[in-house]
This record gives structure tokens, C-alpha cells and sequence, in this order.
């Protein structure tokens, strides 16, 4: 035997492998579309009616995404239910995730009670630090690499965008272009690992779809 | 105690390995079990790269040692097998680990 038998390598190879598919990044990349949309929303219906109006739309993509895991990825690579141990760490993620949020939505509300008072660059510091600490904590908590990178991406989005629009004069501190870029980088990667793990994973023709046992 | 008998007594673990745990393939398919509450076949067919003959009599040889469950059921129309380790066969695995640490810790090097 040339390798070392780890169970932790083992879960981690089990839990990592619902990353391979692609769906995770799309689904990512469509929610930071609405940083690259929304600002041209917000003249017409507002900052609030304008980030309702993707709940719709992030509606959609679950349910595309909650599809196609279910009817193109499950026959490809089956199903698993995870044990006590990652479902505890998962209860975690998630809280620490929530404290994440509630830390962002309470420095939100701090910036709009002192939007005059406060420079501009403070605003964008927070939302970068804001995105590069959730995307960390979730690449950690997840084992999920590429997160790191999509955290960096998405933090420099905000620090580039007030640049373009100091020096350049982009409109909406230059959001569209660098959430833009940011969001179909995410997404092209999702495409892109989505149409080779399917190249890699057909569906298994000697034996019943849904893995029913030979006889 | 004849030096014959102390050899012998140095090398039981090894005669305490369970066999049916100790062959490669069944060994891969417990150890992914065992970090999981439960897997489909076609989930284990894809961690483990066996072919779908091969993979069915290794779990068969598991089930009949009472190391796993094997429950067919449907989902929707078409049938669907989960496979769950049991208590008996966690207990194995963790015993099979145990007794594998001792005879290769033993070991000189």
C-alpha cells in the first residue's frame, strides 16, 4: 500500500467532492450580480426595492441549481449523508457565518446613520473586509480553496471600483464593471468545471441510474 | 514458555485481523462508511472507481457479516440503494484499526 489510509482524508475527499460539480461558483457568481446590476436599479426604485427585485431572480437560480443537482449531478455521483462530526461543523459555519452578517449589517447601518461624516474610502475598506472575512471563513470551513481566491477577487471589486470612479469617472463607483468582471469570472468557472465534470462523470450505462444492486 | 510459543503469542494480533475488513477494496468501502452517515451505491461506485460486479459482491460480503446495511428502496419511480455502516461493523472497523496499529507499531523498522 503506497499511500497512508487517514479517515480524515477520507471525509475530506467525500465532503470536497459536492465542490467538484461547478454549481456552488455559478450560484456565487450570480449573487454578487447584483452589485454589478444593482446600482442601475437603485436610481429608478431606490436602494431598498432595488435589492429586493433580485429575490426573484435568486429564487430562480436555486431552483435551477436545486434541478440540476437533482436530476443531472445525483445520477452521476450518487448521494451521501454526512456524519456527526461535519454536520456539528456545519452548525458552526453557519453561526459564524450569521455573526459575519449581523457584524456586516450593523456596520452597513453605521455607515448610512454617518455616510457624511465618515470618508469615502472607510465605506469601501468595510465592504472589501466585509466580503474578504466571509469568503475566508466559508474556504476554511468548507475546505473549499477557491473561495480564498473568489474572496480576494470580490475584495479588490469595491477598492478598484472607487478608483475607476476617482480617476476615471465610472459611473456608480465603477460596481458594474468590477462586480461585473468579478461575478462572470465566478460564473465561467462554475461553466467551465460544471461541462468538464460532466465530460467526466456520465451517467453509468451498464447499471440502473439510480444504483440499484446487481444480483 | 518455549521460544516457539512467544513468537507465536507476538504475532496473534495479526491471526485476530478480521478478514473480511483486511481485503483492499472492502477496506476502501468501509473507510468511506465509516466518515459518513450514509452513502448510495452509485455515491460509493464514484469514491471508489470499482466497477459496478466488483463493488456489489464486496458490499454482499459485508452484509453477510452484519457490517452493513443495504436498504433498496424507490425514489420516485426508479429504485434506489443507501448503504449505512452498522454498529456492528463501526465496532469491526474500529477494532480492525486498533489491531493494525499494534502489529505495525510493533514492527522494528
Amino acid at each position: 500500500m503506497s499511500q497512508k489510509i487517514s479517515l480524515k482524508d477520507a471525509e475530506l475527499k467525500v465532503f470536497t467532492s459536492v465542490f467538484q460539480d461547478g454549481l456552488w461558483d455559478i450560484l456565487i457568481g450570480c449573487f454578487l450580480l447584483q452589485f454589478a446590476i444593482g446600482p442601475f436599479l437603485s436610481r429608478s426604485l431606490g436602494d431598498f426595492w432595488s435589492s429586493v427585485v433580485f429575490l426573484p431572480f435568486f429564487a430562480a437560480v436555486f431552483l435551477v441549481i436545486w434541478l440540476v443537482k437533482k436530476h443531472v449531478i445525483a445520477p452521476r455521483v450518487g448521494i451521501v449523508e454526512f456524519g456527526a462530526w461535519r454536520k456539528t461543523r456545519m452548525i458552526r459555519f453557519n453561526l459564524v457565518i450569521l455573526l459575519a452578517l449581523t457584524v456586516a449589517f450593523v456596520l452597513g447601518i453605521l455607515s448610512m446613520v454617518q455616510f457624511d461624516s465618515i470618508p469615502g474610502w472607510i465605506h469601501t475598506a468595510r465592504f472589501s473586509l466585509i466580503f474578504l472575512t466571509v469568503f475566508c471563513i466559508a474556504a476554511y470551513s468548507l475546505n473549499f480553496t477557491r473561495l480564498y481566491l473568489y474572496g480576494i477577487l470580490v475584495a479588490l471589486s469595491p477598492v478598484i471600483g472607487e478608483l475607476l470612479y476617482v480617476y476615471l469617472k465610472a459611473p456608480h463607483h465603477g460596481y458594474p464593471i468590477t462586480f461585473g468582471i468579478s461575478a462572470g469570472l465566478i460564473i465561467l468557472t462554475g461553466l467551465v468545471l460544471l461541462v468538464r465534470f460532466l465530460q467526466d462523470h456520465p451517467i453509468p450505462m451498464n447499471q440502473p441510474v439510480t444504483g440499484e444492486m446487481i444480483e | 514458555m518455549t521460544e516457539q510459543q512467544t513468537d507465536q503469542d507476538k504475532l496473534h494480533p495479526l491471526a485476530d485481523i478480521d478478514q473480511v475488513i483486511h481485503a483492499p477494496a472492502r477496506l476502501m468501502v468501509l473507510t468511506y462508511l465509516y466518515v459518513v452517515e450514509s452513502a448510495d451505491f452509485v455515491f460509493l461506485r464514484h469514491l471508489t472507481g470499482m466497477t459496478w460486479g466488483n463493488l456489489s459482491t464486496h458490499l454482499s460480503k459485508l452484509e453477510e457479516a452484519g457490517y452493513v446495511t443495504i436498504e433498496k428502496g424507490f425514489k420516485g419511480k426508479k429504485p434506489h440503494t443507501m448503504i449505512r455502516l452498522t454498529k456492528q461493523g463501526r465496532d469491526a472497523f474500529r477494532g480492525y484499526k486498533q489491531s493494525m496499529q499494534q502489529v505495525l507499531d510493533d514492527l522494528p523498522d
